[in-house]
């Protein structure tokens, strides 16, 4: 009787043996990570990134108090300056009817019958700039400020980064996308396509 | 016991010994590479100069330590040769760096799941920048499209090829999600994989011996193994590398995202945010108050996928 | 016989001689066993030349065969404890006679074991990496480092015991007592200890629900229990059929008691994971029904599992209800039955479906491919070919020995 009662401790013991690992990596599993990022208060400086050649604005808006750039519009704009064929002149001179006249432009920016015409965006007396429902006016680089004015949610998500995106850098300066950079104003939704690749396996 | 120690002193001696040959041949190096012969190791025997430095290099390279063992004099040295190999094997002139962490970095990520198209740009600039191999199509990165209703990516369609994004459909993306808590380098038996103290959880693809243990282990089918060895074409080798991320792997060892680590210590963003055209992916430093990946995670409302498993993933997913 | 007490050297000639001397059938059976291990070593190189992707595993089900027979034959190797347990603790006189049987199959057993996990690994050549010393060990972390030290202990344990043992009687003397029975004793509990720890292995992965299951190690004992013992008798009736050494009709009967009390206990505690799995159906109970009865179309598993679960009922029941009274063709059928079914079952119905679905849901059916099968084979042959040459020098010494005692 004394044996099998030793004999069962030892088997006891054997199956233990293993749960020794345990405790050990147990206490040791992170539970900590949000504890430590939410005690990470403190403003970090910025690590030094290589320059972009990109042509970028200081943003007019501030980005958690401080500032941030955003991608430059106007040299994307292959007809600006706008003022050289809109001049005070009642009837340009039309030569190359589809280019001049914008017909390449499919506007689809609204909808039913809050969709957008030209003028609610760019400004109807100065066509280098654009304007705002209270008729401000507002430059190209800057035209967040202008989409901002309905799609306030969005900017406020832009402003934070939960918007957006950044350019090339998560470190360094802030640069970030315009909202023109990623949505073609006159018709701001993305467009279905192919996708770029597909994943395996697609046999079973 | 006692043969233990003798066979460690063994090794010790010879590692000494390679030491100083191994000095001489960085000494050389320079001038080996333009002679295009060296004839360091073995030389003779019937074979190429370039063969037997190529022997020779993949010898050492066989007795190298973890990469946590290594002191930066070694971590160079082993860059060197293989920075050399993938010269006299492929012909191809890499930089691969051995870059370490920065200070009061730990990166994270978010994923924005009602701007996703589905387009999968993200999938292949990770395909492209990180060497992954084409012939078995290795992706780190999947994405599932998801009816709506459930939040769940197990429940989505992974192997989708149609026009994106469908109506009443939206898209969600899984890849390694760096848990804090990893069962991954629980389970490996020889330390091959770790986490990095800025938060990347990285493989030594020479120290891997291949048991996938880690793969089993990991809930989010984060990890890839390479069955053969990968291939990729020589002029679509991305030669900006690093030691821990996009070098090329070999056969029988596994491997993994990185968060790309060769771009994201140089402060870049992981190609997959570069490259996403709808901004649904959110990386920065989590220790820093003022990052867009803290502005996420304050602002709005995310959750984490399996969160029940305790694996603390790095990686959260939001709704606008 | 010279009653001179022998050297070392004599005993490993006349071992050699015992184990490869025999008739022409005898010949032509390790001419076979040859012929499949080295189809296998070439299958081998083959794999080791090209990577793993000569088998049919994939970043889904990341393993397969190999892994499955690993699994099984831990359990082979452990079973040799329901000889030893009552042979030494109980002072059973004829489990005494044949506890060195049963160790000469653990040791093929554990053999093939290690063989199985190192054709698995994608770098066989960076195994020192595991080499504590030399390598990096993570140990107490990794269940996997566990599992080495325990493997590799047992396979010490029951090659160095038994060859003490024998080398005494060779040399006509009693083995001391101390020198070896604290080993015996240790044994015991090691032969759980490698059960656990390989059930562990699995078990302690949240991320498979299928294996994620307290349940998984006891099973693997009871199941082992059933299935070693199995081994064992078709191993003794193979000697007592093809051999002069004695083996009672006791042990046999022996036998039988244990391997139908384990295989119950087997069958119960599959009972209650089936039950568990399918009355309250929850997202982690796919791939249970991937194993019985398939799933989004893919069934791969399904014929194997009813095999399975057949051949251990039949085998139970054969077993339970003896009308032969130890017939040894009739125990053979038993035998066969339930240890093929537990084979399956342990093997493939164990490792595939935890790997299936995917961790993202996907269901991606596995296939061994011919290479791996081929591989698997040399393995198998490899681990009688071990057994067969353990055993028959170990009988003969036995068998003097008893002659020059009585």
């Amino acid at each position: 009787m004394k044996k099998i009662l030793f004999i069962y401790r030892l088997f006891l013991l054997g199956a233990a043996a293993p749960l020794l690992a345990w405790p050990g990596s147990v206490l040791a599993s992170g539970t900590g990570l949000m504890e430590r990022i939410n005690h990470a208060d403190e403003p970090l400086p910025l690590l030094p990134v290589q320059e972009l050649p990109l042509k970028t604005v200081l943003a007019k808006d501030s980005y958690q108090g401080g500032d941030f750039r955003v991608l430059a519009r106007k040299g994307a704009i292959s007809r600006y300056r706008c003022s050289v064929c809109h001049t005070d002149k009642a009837a340009p001179q039309v030569k190359d009817g589809v280019l001049f006249s914008h017909a390449d432009i499919e506007l689809n920016h609204g909808r039913g019958v809050e969709k957008l015409a030209c003028i609610e965006c760019h400004d109807e007396k100065n066509r280098d700039l654009l304007s705002d429902a209270q008729g401000q006016k507002i430059d190209f680089d800057h035209s967040y400020q202008l989409c901002g004015q309905c799609h306030f949610r969005q900017k406020r998500d832009w402003l934070g980064g939960a918007h957006g995106k950044r350019e090339g850098f998560w470190a360094g300066e802030r640069l970030i996308h315009n909202c023109t950079s990623c949505h073609n104003p006159h018709s701001p939704a993305f467009k279905s396509k192919l996708p770029e690749t597909y994943s395996l396996p697609l046999d079973d | 016991m006692d043969s233990k120690r003798k066979k460690e002193g063994v090794m010790k001696r010879e590692h000494g010994a390679k030491k100083s040959s191994r000095r001489s041949f960085m000494k050389n190096l320079s001038i080996a590479a333009a002679a295009g012969s060296a004839g360091l190791v073995t030389g003779g025997c019937g074979l190429s100069a370039e063969k037997s430095e190529e022997m020779g290099l993949a010898w050492e390279e066989y007795f190298k330590k973890n990469y946590r063992l290594m002191s930066q004099e070694e971590k160079d040295e082993t860059v060197a040769r293989l920075e050399r190999l993938a010269k006299l094997r492929d012909g191809v002139d890499i930089q691969m760096a051995s870059q370490e962490p920065h200070e009061k970095v730990l990166y994270g990520y978010a994923f924005n799941i009602s701007r996703c198209k589905g387009y999968m740009d993200c999938v292949e600039a990770c395909v492209k920048e990180n060497n992954l191999d084409r012939k078995t199509k290795t992706q780190y990165i999947r994405l599932f499209e998801m009816d709506p209703g459930k939040l769940d990516p197990t429940s989505g369609e992974g192997k989708y090829f149609h026009e994106v994004p469908v109506e009443n459909k939206f898209y969600m993306g899984v890849q390694c999600f760096h848990c804090e808590n990893a069962p991954c380098i629980k389970a490996c038996p020889t330390k091959a994989t770790w986490q990095e103290p800025d938060g990347i959880v990285v493989v030594d693809y020479d120290w891997c011996i291949g048991c996938r243990y880690c793969m089993a282990a990991c809930p989010y089918w984060g990890r890839r193994f390479n069955w053969g060895k990968p291939e990729v074409p020589k002029e679509e080798i991305n030669t900006k590398q690093h030691y821990l991320g996009n070098r090329m792997r070999m056969k029988g060892v596994m491997e993994k995202c990185t968060f790309c680590i060769q771009r994201t210590r140089q402060g870049k963003l992981p190609a997959c945010a570069d490259a996403c055209p709808t901004g649904s992916r959110v990386f920065g430093n989590l220790l820093d108050p003022e990052s867009e990946i803290r502005f996420v995670l304050k602002h709005k409302k995310v959750f984490r996928f399996k969160e029940d498993l305790g694996t603390e993933p790095k990686f959260w997913y939001f709704m606008d | 016989m010279t009653t001179d007490r022998k050297k070392g050297s004599d005993f490993i000639k006349d071992c050699l001689r015992w184990s490869l001397a025999g008739g022409t059938g005898f010949k032509i059976f390790l001419a076979a066993l040859l012929l499949v291990m080295g189809a296998g070593l070439i299958a081998y190189l083959h794999q080791f030349q090209t990577g793993l992707v000569t088998t049919g595993m994939s970043n889904v089900v990341s393993w397969g065969l190999y892994i499955s027979n690993f699994t099984f034959f831990v359990g082979v190797a452990a079973a040799a404890v329901m000889l030893i347990l009552p042979a030494y603790v109980f002072k059973d006189k004829d489990l005494h006679e044949v506890v060195i049987i049963g160790e000469c199959v653990a040791v093929g057993a554990l053999i093939m074991c290690l063989t199985f996990i190192t054709v698995d690994m994608g770098g066989p050549l960076k195994v020192w990496h595991m080499m504590p010393g030399i390598g990096l060990f993570n140990w107490p972390s990794s269940i996997l480092t566990w599992d080495v030290l325990v493997l590799n202990g047992y396979l010490a344990l029951n090659s160095l015991v038994p060859l003490y043992i024998l080398y005494c009687n060779y040399q006509k003397r009693e083995p001391v007592a101390w020198k070896y029975k604290p080993f015996v004793f240790l044994s015991i509990f090691w032969a759980v200890s490698i059960h656990m720890t390989t059930a562990f292995l699995y078990q302690g992965l949240p991320a498979r629900p299928f294996w994620n299951n307290p349940l998984l190690g006891p099973r693997f004992l009871a199941s082992a229990f059933a299935a070693g013992p199995a081994v064992i008798m078709m191993v003794l009736i193979v000697i007592k059929e093809k051999s002069s050494y004695p083996v009672d009709s006791a042990i046999f009967s022996k036998l039988k008691r244990i391997i139908v009390i384990s295989a119950i206990i087997n069958l119960l505690m599959l009972l209650s994971e089936v039950f568990k799995e399918f009355y309250a159906f929850t997202h982690h109970s796919l791939s249970a029904q991937y194993l019985f009865f398939g799933l989004d179309g893919h069934d791969a598993l399904v014929p194997w599992i009813w095999t399975a679960i057949s051949l251990n009922i039949l085998g139970t029941l054969l077993f339970a209800f003896d009308p032969t009274k130890g017939n040894p063709r009739y125990l053979m059928v038993a035998a066969i039955s339930l240890f093929t079914g537990i084979w399956i079952e342990k093997g493939f119905g164990l490792i595939i479906p935890g790997f299936v679905p995917s961790p993202m849901g996907e269901v991606v059916d596995y296939a061994p491919s011919l290479n791996e099968i081929l591989i698997t084979t040399g393995v198998l042959a490899s681990g009688i070919l071990v057994v067969t040459l353990l055993i028959r020098p170990a009988l003969a010494i036995l068998s003097q020995y008893k002659e020059a005692d009585g």
